[in-house]
């Protein structure tokens, strides 16, 4: 008992843990508000790390933002590093299409949260998303404001991948739109910098990013040197989206998707893309050979226009060295002829409601069209919160 | 953002002060909280930029707190985990506290408390919050060798002066430069003391402009020689700084934060360290002194003798352009990923992710939104607008 006890007074630390919450609770952090300054009103979503609340500022109830609460329950590892990447790529980015990080707000511990203090990233509220907007059909996008839509996205990207920032999660409903019909690209956790390879070492970066229905041959295949061509695939298929509403390679399975993929734009082979049989998973996974490409074929009774049927042909390329960068694909003539791209506050102005993904009903249930106000289910919630994450 | 440099009188004014700690001593906890993450961090292969970061969050902390309430060498662990985290180099915590155990003594991994896991994690929210979550740190490494890409002269001159520049980058960690310049202010005095001590005279630099007197001026502005002199001066304090025999030991420490007004009471009952004396000093010069006008003598330190960085990162010759090492966001060091990059070893906490696909895989049909069957031949999407 006696060198135990002695152990012990050694080892008391300066304050206990206990004591150590109570002073971060009674420590005024001057640069980390609490989170008490807003009013949760909906709960809009389910990011990469936690759920996304819809709230109004208490001292300004005209200001409403939107709070990502980062969920820090099952890290045994402290902060998440997905949660830290975002926020320190999103305060690196500023730019009218990337969501704005207002701050970070740390909600006090209490008896409710048995003494852990939780954190939410405070981002300007953006009305609707782009998957919430396509799955509702009484919103209709006429051509000259699907090129608005498209501008802004490529902006977005061009601006990010300048910045080298890859975004990594591509999909509708990671683009918002505000009521104004500014957009925005979200949900940066799993997005990450990268270099050009100027030492002549090939990057590693993990392959299992990005929702399968938006993932690139190349990830697909196992490629860890990947760079800015990976976002403007998923740019590709939302991009398609636009005109079919609907995600345009829906796999179950990598397999599937890249069967999909083979499908709409032709067999996957060295002579269309050399270097391919290099790749990880080239042997392994079932390509169909003798497959056309079909991607204007398939896709023109939807879009109908010549010119966006060859963008969206120049960038759902496999080879992502030939695919469209973001830069090239904003000089294309889809941009630059009638009808020109025009705004979208008019269209958007019509709809009151608030359009979320997360809030729509199944997007392929004919049933629900309308904009329902209840809640997904459970399980609905778990499948959007759906992600690889990144090691 | 917040503003992170403070100038002397903030430096003296800092909680610890408040809470009745010397100036000397608090300089003296800076400098060891400092070591201690530089020596974990390189003997956890972590590299200077994330050990860097590490020190640097360690000296905003406590601009905030107090030596007194926070012991300095959970605080250290705990800015070298975040640092890993955020410099894409992660480290599990248990290892750091592994590493930690290893280098400290008995008396100071005392404050790490009884579940010394769950007390750096606590800090971790406190760190999070005290720093604003401002994360991104830049250090004077990526300057200096920028600069040094600009000088000409002697090749094997230049490139001894670079690495003595080098260390001393990394031993100015040791102090409270990190809160008072900018790093590239901290990359032009060193590599001018450096310059000096090496005798390395830049007559000439690429990109030389008539108006420029001195070869920083292209990089910087309103630099003093005065500044520089004091900069360089801080540094060099570090060597001269006499080795504590009777190791004054770590903050006078209390059992509880109430009874912070009573401070000589607790150094016995705490019983911390009064038993060895603290991290060992620099050893005496073991390169004799160079005697040189305007700078005081200059016993080369044997301190943070981790060459790793500097030697990596220079061609021997100094021919080609030094490989500028990667740049505090994220990107992967050269080479092989380091062994935490790769597939996590059984039951480790980074564990790969399952997951369900995004959206249900059970796709109804409908005459609206119907998707390809996947194991079908394409068929339309959506039935295209008649």
């Amino acid at each position: 008992m006696q060198p135990r006890e002695k152990t012990h007074s050694h080892s008391h630390p300066v304050m206990t843990l206990k004591e150590k919450e109570k002073y971060i609770e009674n420590f005024k952090f001057p640069f980390c508000d609490d989170s008490a300054k807003y009013e949760k009103v909906a709960k809009i979503g389910q990011g990469t790390f936690g759920e996304v609340f819809k709230a109004k500022e208490k001292a300004n109830s005209k200001k409403l933002v939107a709070m990502k609460k980062v969920l820090m329950d099952n890290e045994k590892e402290g902060f998440p590093i997905t949660a830290l990447r975002e926020i320190r790529i999103l305060q690196r980015l500023k730019h009218e299409n990337v969501v704005n990080l207002i701050e970070i707000c740390h909600k006090r511990a209490s008896q409710q949260n048995k003494c852990l203090s939780t954190f939410y990233l405070i981002f300007e509220f953006c009305e609707h998303d782009l998957a919430g907007l396509l799955s509702n059909i009484n919103v209709k996008f006429n051509l000259g404001e699907i090129k608005k839509v498209m501008q802004q996205l490529l902006n977005g990207l061009y601006y990010i991948h300048s910045n080298k920032i890859l975004h990594r999660d591509m999909k509708a409903a990671n683009v918002l739109i505000t009521k104004n019909g500014v957009l925005k690209l979200a949900d940066f956790g799993l997005a990450r910098a990268f270099s050009a390879n100027k030492n002549g070492q090939p990057n590693r970066f993990t392959n299992r990013v990005v929702t399968l229905w938006y993932r690139p041959p190349e990830l697909l295949l196992g490629e860890r040197n990947y760079g800015p061509p990976v976002d403007l695939w998923g740019a590709g298929c939302i991009m398609a989206e636009m005109w079919t509403r609907s995600p345009i390679m829906q796999g179950n399975t990598e397999q599937q998707q890249l069967t999909l993929i083979s499908q709409l734009c032709g067999s996957i082979t060295p002579a269309v893309w050399p270097g391919v049989e290099n790749l990880e998973l080239y042997k392994q996974m079932e390509l169909p050979q003798q497959q056309k490409r079909k991607v204007k074929d398939r896709l023109k009774p939807y879009m109908k226009d010549a010119y966006a049927c060859d963008l969206l042909d120049k960038l759902l390329v496999l080879d992502p060295s030939k695919r469209a960068d973001a830069d090239t694909a904003l000089n294309h003539d889809f941009f630059w002829t009638d009808p020109m791209p025009c705004d979208l506050g008019k269209m958007l102005a019509q709809h009151s409601q608030s359009m979320f993904e997360f809030l729509a009903p199944p997007r392929r249930s004919r049933t629900h069209h309308t904009m329902a106000n209840q809640r997904p289910t459970t399980s609905a919630m778990q499948d959007s919160g759906y992600q690889d994450r990144v090691f | 953002m917040p503003c992170w440099y403070y100038d002397k009188k903030e430096l003296r004014n800092t909680p610890s002060a408040l809470d009745n700690i010397e100036y000397d001593t608090e300089m003296r906890y800076r400098k060891e909280g400092a070591r201690f993450i530089i020596d974990t961090g390189s003997k956890m292969d972590l590299g200077y930029n994330t050990t860097a970061t590490g020190v640097v969050y360690f000296h905003r902390f406590y601009m905030f707190h107090s030596f007194r309430q926070f012991p300095r060498y959970v605080t250290a662990c705990c800015c070298l985990f975040l640092a890993g985290k955020v410099e894409e180099t992660p480290k599990k915590c248990k290892d750091i506290i592994k590493t930690a155990r290893s280098l400290l003594s008995d008396a100071k991994f005392a404050t790490f408390g009884e579940d010394p896991k769950e007390e750096v994690m606590t800090l971790e929210r406190i760190l999070l919050q005290t720093i604003k979550f401002d994360l991104q740190v830049e250090h004077p490494y990526s300057y200096l060798i920028r600069y040094a890409k600009c000088l000409k002269g002697d090749k094997a001159k230049l490139q001894k002066m670079v690495q003595m520049a080098w260390t001393f980058v990394n031993d100015s960690l040791c102090t409270t430069l990190a809160l008072q310049w900018e790093p590239e202010i901290i990359a032009v005095a060193l590599m001018y003391l450096a310059g000096k001590l090496s005798q390395f005279e830049v007559i000439d630099w690429v990109g030389r402009v008539n108006k420029h007197l001195r070869w920083w001026d292209m990089f910087v502005e309103d630099v003093t020689m005065d500044l520089l002199e004091d900069i360089c001066h801080q540094v060099l304090d570090l060597y001269s700084q006499p080795t504590p025999t009777t190791a004054p030991d770590s903050p006078p420490l209390l059992p509880r934060p109430a009874q912070t007004t009573q401070p000589s009471s607790s150094k016995t009952a705490n019983g911390q360290e009064k038993e060895k004396p603290e991290v060992p000093e620099p050893n005496p010069p073991s390169v004799p002194a160079v005697s040189i006008p305007d700078v005081p003598t200059y016993p080369y330190p044997p301190s943070f003798t981790t060459t790793a960085p500097h030697a990596s990162a220079y061609p021997p010759a100094y021919t080609n352009p030094p490989v500028v090492p990667p740049t505090h966001i994220a990107a992967p060091p050269p080479g092989p990923p380091p062994p935490h990059m790769a597939g996590p070893p059984p039951g480790v906490p980074f564990t790969p992710y399952v997951a369900p696909p995004h959206y249900p895989p059970v796709v109804a049909t409908g005459p609206y939104y119907a998707p390809t069957p996947p194991s079908q031949p394409h068929r339309p999407y959506y039935p295209p607008p008649s």
